[in-house]
Protein backbone atom coordinates (compact mmCIF):
# COMPACT_ATOMS: atom_id res chain seq x y z
CA UNK A 1 0.00 0.00 0.00
CA UNK A 2 1.15 3.05 -0.89
CA UNK A 3 1.59 5.87 1.95
CA UNK A 4 1.50 10.24 1.00
CA UNK A 5 3.42 12.19 3.13
CA UNK A 6 1.83 15.66 3.45
CA UNK A 7 3.75 18.20 2.28
CA UNK A 8 4.07 19.65 5.50
CA UNK A 9 5.79 16.05 6.62
CA UNK A 10 7.80 16.49 3.64
CA UNK A 11 9.13 19.83 4.07
CA UNK A 12 10.03 18.63 8.09
CA UNK A 13 11.84 15.74 6.61
CA UNK A 14 13.68 17.51 4.21
CA UNK A 15 14.44 19.89 6.70
CA UNK A 16 15.39 17.04 8.81
CA UNK A 17 17.75 15.24 6.67
CA UNK A 18 19.56 18.72 5.31
CA UNK A 19 19.74 19.89 9.07
CA UNK A 20 21.59 16.61 9.96
CA UNK A 21 23.94 16.81 7.46
CA UNK A 22 24.85 20.65 8.27
CA UNK A 23 28.53 21.48 8.50
CA UNK A 24 29.39 25.65 8.72
CA UNK A 25 31.68 27.38 10.62
CA UNK A 26 30.86 28.90 13.01
CA UNK A 27 31.62 33.56 13.33
CA UNK A 28 30.04 33.68 16.55
CA UNK A 29 32.02 31.11 18.35
CA UNK A 30 35.24 32.10 17.05
CA UNK A 31 34.41 35.55 18.35
CA UNK A 32 33.13 34.15 21.74
CA UNK A 33 36.41 32.40 21.95
CA UNK A 34 38.64 35.74 20.91
CA UNK A 35 36.87 37.58 23.93
CA UNK A 36 37.51 35.07 26.18
CA UNK A 37 41.00 35.64 25.09
CA UNK A 38 41.64 38.63 26.74
CA UNK A 39 39.88 37.58 29.98
CA UNK A 40 42.34 35.84 32.14
CA UNK A 41 41.23 33.00 33.98
CA UNK A 42 37.96 32.55 32.20
CA UNK A 43 35.15 30.79 33.27
CA UNK A 44 32.72 29.45 30.95
CA UNK A 45 28.90 28.04 31.35
CA UNK A 46 27.60 25.29 28.59
CA UNK A 47 24.04 24.57 29.07
CA UNK A 48 24.48 21.45 27.07
CA UNK A 49 23.34 19.05 25.55
CA UNK A 50 26.31 17.11 27.09
CA UNK A 51 28.73 16.82 24.23
CA UNK A 52 31.94 15.19 24.57
CA UNK A 53 33.85 17.42 21.77
CA UNK A 54 32.71 20.56 23.02
CA UNK A 55 34.14 19.60 26.71
CA UNK A 56 37.07 19.33 25.32
CA UNK A 57 37.19 22.31 22.95
CA UNK A 58 36.01 24.17 25.59
CA UNK A 59 37.97 22.67 28.84
CA UNK A 60 41.28 23.18 26.64
CA UNK A 61 40.62 26.99 26.10
CA UNK A 62 39.05 27.91 29.87
CA UNK A 63 40.40 27.65 33.42
CA UNK A 64 37.11 26.41 34.39
CA UNK A 65 34.54 24.80 32.54
CA UNK A 66 31.07 24.61 34.04
CA UNK A 67 28.37 22.29 32.33
CA UNK A 68 25.01 22.09 33.05
CA UNK A 69 22.79 20.32 30.82
CA UNK A 70 19.63 21.73 30.87
CA UNK A 71 18.18 20.21 27.42
CA UNK A 72 17.75 17.23 29.61
CA UNK A 73 16.44 18.51 32.71
CA UNK A 74 14.05 20.34 30.56
CA UNK A 75 13.29 17.05 28.92
CA UNK A 76 12.61 15.26 32.30
CA UNK A 77 10.91 18.05 33.79
CA UNK A 78 8.32 18.01 30.94
CA UNK A 79 7.66 14.12 31.13
CA UNK A 80 7.16 14.93 34.92
CA UNK A 81 4.90 17.41 34.13
CA UNK A 82 6.34 19.71 36.32
CA UNK A 83 6.73 23.58 36.19
CA UNK A 84 9.79 24.65 34.19
CA UNK A 85 10.69 27.31 36.74
CA UNK A 86 12.42 24.61 38.74
CA UNK A 87 15.00 23.94 36.58
CA UNK A 88 16.45 27.15 37.19
CA UNK A 89 17.26 26.36 40.70
CA UNK A 90 19.82 24.21 38.76
CA UNK A 91 21.72 27.11 37.97
CA UNK A 92 22.44 28.32 41.29
CA UNK A 93 26.35 29.85 40.73
CA UNK A 94 27.40 33.12 42.12
CA UNK A 95 26.15 35.95 40.66
CA UNK A 96 28.97 37.51 38.05
CA UNK A 97 30.73 33.99 37.89
CA UNK A 98 31.27 33.73 34.00
CA UNK A 99 33.11 35.20 31.16
CA UNK A 100 30.80 33.55 28.72
CA UNK A 101 27.70 31.58 28.39
CA UNK A 102 26.49 29.12 25.80
CA UNK A 103 22.62 28.83 25.71
CA UNK A 104 22.77 27.57 22.06
CA UNK A 105 19.08 27.14 21.15
CA UNK A 106 17.16 26.52 24.53
CA UNK A 107 15.62 29.70 24.30
CA UNK A 108 13.86 27.71 21.34
CA UNK A 109 12.77 25.37 23.49
CA UNK A 110 11.25 27.47 25.76
CA UNK A 111 8.10 30.19 26.06
CA UNK A 112 8.46 33.28 25.73
CA UNK A 113 8.40 34.06 30.01
CA UNK A 114 10.41 30.97 30.35
CA UNK A 115 13.06 32.61 28.01
CA UNK A 116 13.16 35.90 29.79
CA UNK A 117 13.47 34.05 33.40
CA UNK A 118 16.64 32.75 31.28
CA UNK A 119 17.62 35.77 30.02
CA UNK A 120 17.02 37.00 33.57
CA UNK A 121 19.12 34.35 35.21
CA UNK A 122 22.23 34.73 32.22
CA UNK A 123 22.34 38.38 32.82
CA UNK A 124 22.80 38.16 36.74
CA UNK A 125 25.14 34.79 36.27
CA UNK A 126 27.23 37.04 33.76
CA UNK A 127 30.27 39.06 34.54
CA UNK A 128 30.75 42.43 33.57
CA UNK A 129 31.41 42.25 29.79
CA UNK A 130 30.67 38.74 29.58
CA UNK A 131 29.06 37.03 26.64
CA UNK A 132 26.35 34.98 25.92
CA UNK A 133 26.00 32.92 22.85
CA UNK A 134 22.31 32.16 21.30
CA UNK A 135 21.10 30.00 18.49
CA UNK A 136 17.68 30.22 16.90
CA UNK A 137 17.02 27.58 14.52
CA UNK A 138 14.15 29.63 12.85
CA UNK A 139 11.18 28.27 10.70
CA UNK A 140 13.02 26.39 8.20
CA UNK A 141 15.40 24.52 10.62
CA UNK A 142 12.80 23.99 13.31
CA UNK A 143 12.41 20.27 14.42
CA UNK A 144 11.25 18.63 17.76
CA UNK A 145 14.49 16.67 17.85
CA UNK A 146 17.44 17.92 19.60
CA UNK A 147 21.10 18.57 17.84
CA UNK A 148 23.66 19.17 19.77
CA UNK A 149 26.30 21.68 17.33
CA UNK A 150 29.60 19.82 17.78
CA UNK A 151 32.95 22.27 17.50
CA UNK A 152 35.32 21.23 15.72
CA UNK A 153 38.66 22.37 14.50
CA UNK A 154 38.40 26.31 13.30
CA UNK A 155 35.09 26.25 14.50
CA UNK A 156 33.47 24.34 12.22
CA UNK A 157 30.06 22.77 13.67
CA UNK A 158 28.20 19.97 12.54
CA UNK A 159 25.28 18.91 14.11
CA UNK A 160 24.71 15.31 15.86
CA UNK A 161 21.21 14.78 17.15
CA UNK A 162 20.00 13.50 20.42
CA UNK A 163 17.30 11.17 20.21
CA UNK A 164 16.68 11.18 23.76
CA UNK A 165 15.87 14.71 23.28
CA UNK A 166 12.24 15.58 22.43
CA UNK A 167 11.44 19.38 23.29
CA UNK A 168 8.82 21.87 21.91
CA UNK A 169 10.37 24.47 19.38
CA UNK A 170 9.42 27.61 18.80
CA UNK A 171 11.04 28.70 15.64
CA UNK A 172 11.06 32.49 16.49
CA UNK A 173 12.17 35.14 14.23
CA UNK A 174 15.36 36.91 14.85
CA UNK A 175 13.47 40.12 16.11
CA UNK A 176 11.03 37.90 18.66
CA UNK A 177 14.34 36.54 20.08
CA UNK A 178 15.94 40.25 20.75
CA UNK A 179 12.62 41.52 22.05
CA UNK A 180 12.87 39.25 24.57
CA UNK A 181 16.90 39.00 25.38
CA UNK A 182 16.85 42.19 27.37
CA UNK A 183 18.67 43.10 29.41
CA UNK A 184 21.49 41.53 27.49
CA UNK A 185 22.76 43.79 24.53
CA UNK A 186 23.10 41.94 21.34
CA UNK A 187 26.31 42.49 19.86
CA UNK A 188 26.58 40.04 16.28
CA UNK A 189 24.26 37.92 14.66
CA UNK A 190 24.83 35.67 11.62
CA UNK A 191 21.93 34.05 9.18
CA UNK A 192 23.40 30.39 8.34
CA UNK A 193 22.13 27.65 5.90
CA UNK A 194 18.43 26.80 6.39
CA UNK A 195 17.84 30.15 7.76
CA UNK A 196 19.15 29.48 11.17
CA UNK A 197 21.39 32.30 13.29
CA UNK A 198 23.60 32.80 15.56
CA UNK A 199 23.77 35.48 17.82
CA UNK A 200 26.47 37.17 20.22
CA UNK A 201 25.42 38.85 23.53
CA UNK A 202 27.30 40.74 25.73
CA UNK A 203 26.39 42.21 29.35
CA UNK A 204 27.31 45.88 29.77
CA UNK B 1 44.02 -37.06 49.19
CA UNK B 2 45.73 -33.38 49.31
CA UNK B 3 46.11 -32.87 45.68
CA UNK B 4 42.55 -33.93 45.41
CA UNK B 5 41.23 -31.55 47.94
CA UNK B 6 43.21 -28.76 46.17
CA UNK B 7 41.42 -29.14 43.02
CA UNK B 8 38.37 -29.26 44.48
CA UNK B 9 39.12 -26.14 46.43
CA UNK B 10 40.40 -24.67 43.20
CA UNK B 11 37.08 -25.82 41.14
CA UNK B 12 35.22 -23.93 44.24
CA UNK B 13 36.81 -21.02 44.38
CA UNK B 14 36.27 -20.51 40.73
CA UNK B 15 32.61 -21.39 40.85
CA UNK B 16 32.16 -18.79 43.45
CA UNK B 17 33.94 -15.91 41.54
CA UNK B 18 32.16 -16.83 38.21
CA UNK B 19 29.00 -16.78 40.08
CA UNK B 20 29.63 -13.83 42.46
CA UNK B 21 30.06 -11.52 40.08
CA UNK B 22 26.53 -10.10 38.80
CA UNK B 23 28.02 -7.53 36.03
CA UNK B 24 30.21 -9.80 34.06
CA UNK B 25 27.25 -12.18 33.49
CA UNK B 26 24.79 -9.70 31.84
CA UNK B 27 21.96 -12.32 30.88
CA UNK B 28 22.18 -14.14 34.00
CA UNK B 29 20.07 -13.65 37.29
CA UNK B 30 21.77 -13.87 40.28
CA UNK B 31 20.95 -14.30 43.51
CA UNK B 32 22.33 -11.62 45.32
CA UNK B 33 20.82 -12.40 48.71
CA UNK B 34 23.08 -15.49 48.70
CA UNK B 35 26.28 -14.15 47.54
CA UNK B 36 28.92 -11.94 50.09
CA UNK B 37 28.40 -7.94 49.03
CA UNK B 38 32.00 -7.65 48.87
CA UNK B 39 34.47 -9.87 46.93
CA UNK B 40 37.32 -9.85 45.27
CA UNK B 41 37.68 -10.60 41.59
CA UNK B 42 41.13 -12.14 41.06
CA UNK B 43 40.63 -12.50 37.24
CA UNK B 44 40.39 -8.39 36.59
CA UNK B 45 42.30 -7.89 40.06
CA UNK B 46 39.59 -5.92 41.45
CA UNK B 47 37.31 -5.41 44.27
CA UNK B 48 33.43 -4.65 44.19
CA UNK B 49 31.13 -3.46 46.26
CA UNK B 50 27.98 -5.24 45.93
CA UNK B 51 24.25 -3.33 45.87
CA UNK B 52 23.35 -4.58 49.09
CA UNK B 53 26.51 -2.78 50.39
CA UNK B 54 26.38 0.85 52.19
CA UNK B 55 29.79 1.77 53.41
CA UNK B 56 30.10 5.37 55.14
CA UNK B 57 33.86 6.46 55.57
CA UNK B 58 36.79 6.32 53.81
CA UNK B 59 37.89 3.32 51.46
CA UNK B 60 41.90 3.69 50.47
CA UNK B 61 42.48 0.55 48.22
CA UNK B 62 45.49 -0.34 45.95
CA UNK B 63 43.52 -2.05 43.12
CA UNK B 64 40.27 -1.51 41.08
CA UNK B 65 37.47 -0.53 42.84
CA UNK B 66 34.13 -1.62 41.10
CA UNK B 67 30.85 0.19 43.23
CA UNK B 68 27.22 -1.49 42.96
CA UNK B 69 26.56 -0.35 46.51
CA UNK B 70 26.58 3.14 48.19
CA UNK B 71 29.47 5.08 48.98
CA UNK B 72 29.43 8.12 51.47
CA UNK B 73 32.81 9.88 52.63
CA UNK B 74 36.12 9.28 50.47
CA UNK B 75 38.13 6.93 48.21
CA UNK B 76 41.23 6.96 47.73
CA UNK B 77 42.78 4.42 44.80
CA UNK B 78 45.38 6.66 43.53
CA UNK B 79 47.44 4.39 41.03
CA UNK B 80 43.88 2.65 39.91
CA UNK B 81 40.50 2.62 38.36
CA UNK B 82 37.61 3.02 40.57
CA UNK B 83 34.10 2.54 38.58
CA UNK B 84 30.91 3.59 39.90
CA UNK B 85 28.86 1.05 37.97
CA UNK B 86 24.63 1.40 36.47
CA UNK B 87 23.65 0.68 40.39
CA UNK B 88 26.12 2.13 42.14
CA UNK B 89 25.16 5.67 44.39
CA UNK B 90 28.38 7.22 45.87
CA UNK B 91 28.86 10.83 47.77
CA UNK B 92 32.63 10.94 48.24
CA UNK B 93 35.87 12.89 47.38
CA UNK B 94 37.37 10.18 44.68
CA UNK B 95 41.45 10.19 44.19
CA UNK B 96 42.03 8.01 41.48
CA UNK B 97 43.50 7.36 38.52
CA UNK B 98 40.92 6.96 36.29
CA UNK B 99 37.29 7.03 36.76
CA UNK B 100 34.47 5.45 34.83
CA UNK B 101 30.84 6.86 35.87
CA UNK B 102 27.91 5.02 34.93
CA UNK B 103 25.92 5.43 38.37
CA UNK B 104 24.94 8.37 40.73
CA UNK B 105 27.66 10.39 42.06
CA UNK B 106 27.79 13.34 43.49
CA UNK B 107 31.59 14.54 44.69
CA UNK B 108 34.61 16.12 43.58
CA UNK B 109 36.85 13.95 41.35
CA UNK B 110 40.48 14.35 41.13
CA UNK B 111 42.35 12.09 38.26
CA UNK B 112 45.94 11.74 37.55
CA UNK B 113 44.36 10.12 34.07
CA UNK B 114 41.30 9.90 32.51
CA UNK B 115 37.38 10.79 33.56
CA UNK B 116 35.08 8.44 31.30
CA UNK B 117 31.21 9.28 31.71
CA UNK B 118 28.63 6.85 30.18
CA UNK B 119 25.06 7.51 29.66
CA UNK B 120 23.55 6.44 32.22
CA UNK B 121 26.18 8.78 34.57
CA UNK B 122 24.26 10.73 36.65
CA UNK B 123 27.36 13.11 38.12
CA UNK B 124 27.12 16.54 40.00
CA UNK B 125 30.44 17.79 41.20
CA UNK B 126 33.90 18.88 39.89
CA UNK B 127 36.41 17.12 37.65
CA UNK B 128 40.34 17.39 37.67
CA UNK B 129 41.34 15.10 35.26
CA UNK B 130 43.84 14.55 32.33
CA UNK B 131 41.13 13.78 29.67
CA UNK B 132 37.76 12.83 30.00
CA UNK B 133 35.26 11.63 27.80
CA UNK B 134 31.00 12.17 28.21
CA UNK B 135 28.68 10.27 26.17
CA UNK B 136 25.47 11.98 24.69
CA UNK B 137 22.65 11.44 27.80
CA UNK B 138 24.81 11.77 30.19
CA UNK B 139 22.95 13.82 33.27
CA UNK B 140 25.63 15.77 33.83
CA UNK B 141 26.10 19.28 35.89
CA UNK B 142 29.91 19.32 36.47
CA UNK B 143 32.27 21.80 36.55
CA UNK B 144 35.55 20.67 34.92
CA UNK B 145 39.43 21.25 34.91
CA UNK B 146 41.90 19.73 32.34
CA UNK B 147 45.48 19.34 33.76
CA UNK B 148 47.60 21.04 31.67
CA UNK B 149 51.28 20.52 31.46
CA UNK B 150 53.65 22.81 33.24
CA UNK B 151 53.79 26.24 31.82
CA UNK B 152 51.59 25.33 29.14
CA UNK B 153 48.42 28.01 28.12
CA UNK B 154 45.37 27.46 27.16
CA UNK B 155 45.32 26.80 23.28
CA UNK B 156 44.44 30.21 21.60
CA UNK B 157 41.80 30.44 19.12
CA UNK B 158 43.00 29.32 15.57
CA UNK B 159 41.13 31.40 12.86
CA UNK B 160 39.21 29.69 10.21
CA UNK B 161 41.84 28.93 7.26
CA UNK B 162 39.21 29.74 4.34
CA UNK B 163 36.16 30.44 3.72
CA UNK B 164 33.67 27.40 2.39
CA UNK B 165 30.16 27.29 0.80
CA UNK B 166 28.22 26.49 3.57
CA UNK B 167 29.27 29.95 5.40
CA UNK B 168 27.12 32.16 6.62
CA UNK B 169 25.15 33.81 3.96
CA UNK B 170 25.60 37.07 4.74
CA UNK B 171 28.32 38.42 6.08
CA UNK B 172 27.64 39.79 8.90
CA UNK B 173 24.31 42.35 9.78
CA UNK B 174 24.27 44.59 11.90
CA UNK B 175 21.76 44.59 14.53
CA UNK B 176 19.46 47.33 16.02
CA UNK B 177 21.48 47.41 19.05
CA UNK B 178 24.89 47.79 19.86
CA UNK B 179 27.22 46.65 17.85
CA UNK B 180 31.18 45.12 17.49
CA UNK B 181 33.32 45.47 14.39
CA UNK B 182 35.55 42.93 13.80
CA UNK B 183 39.08 43.49 12.26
Amino acid sequence: MTTFASSSDRRRQDSDHRFKTVDYTSNVLQLFMEGLEGRPSAQVLDLGPVCQENIRFLARRVERLYVCDMFIRLERCLGKGDPVDRIWHELDYPPENFDGILIWELADRLDDGEVKALVRLCHTLLKPGGMAVVLVLGEQAASLRVNSFVVGQNFRVGLRSQPHLHLPIRGRQNRDILAMMTPLKPAKSFICRLGFMEFLFTRD
Amino acid sequence: MKEQNSSLMKKNIFNYFKKGVPMLKKNKKVDIENKPSIIRDPVQGRTIIGEKIAIDGAIRGREDLFIEGSVKGRIEVEAHHLTVGPRGQVEAEIQAANVTISGRLVGNINATGRVKITKEADFNGEIKAKSISVEDGAYLKAVIELKREPDKKPVPVAKPEEKSASEPLKEPFTLAGKSSKRN
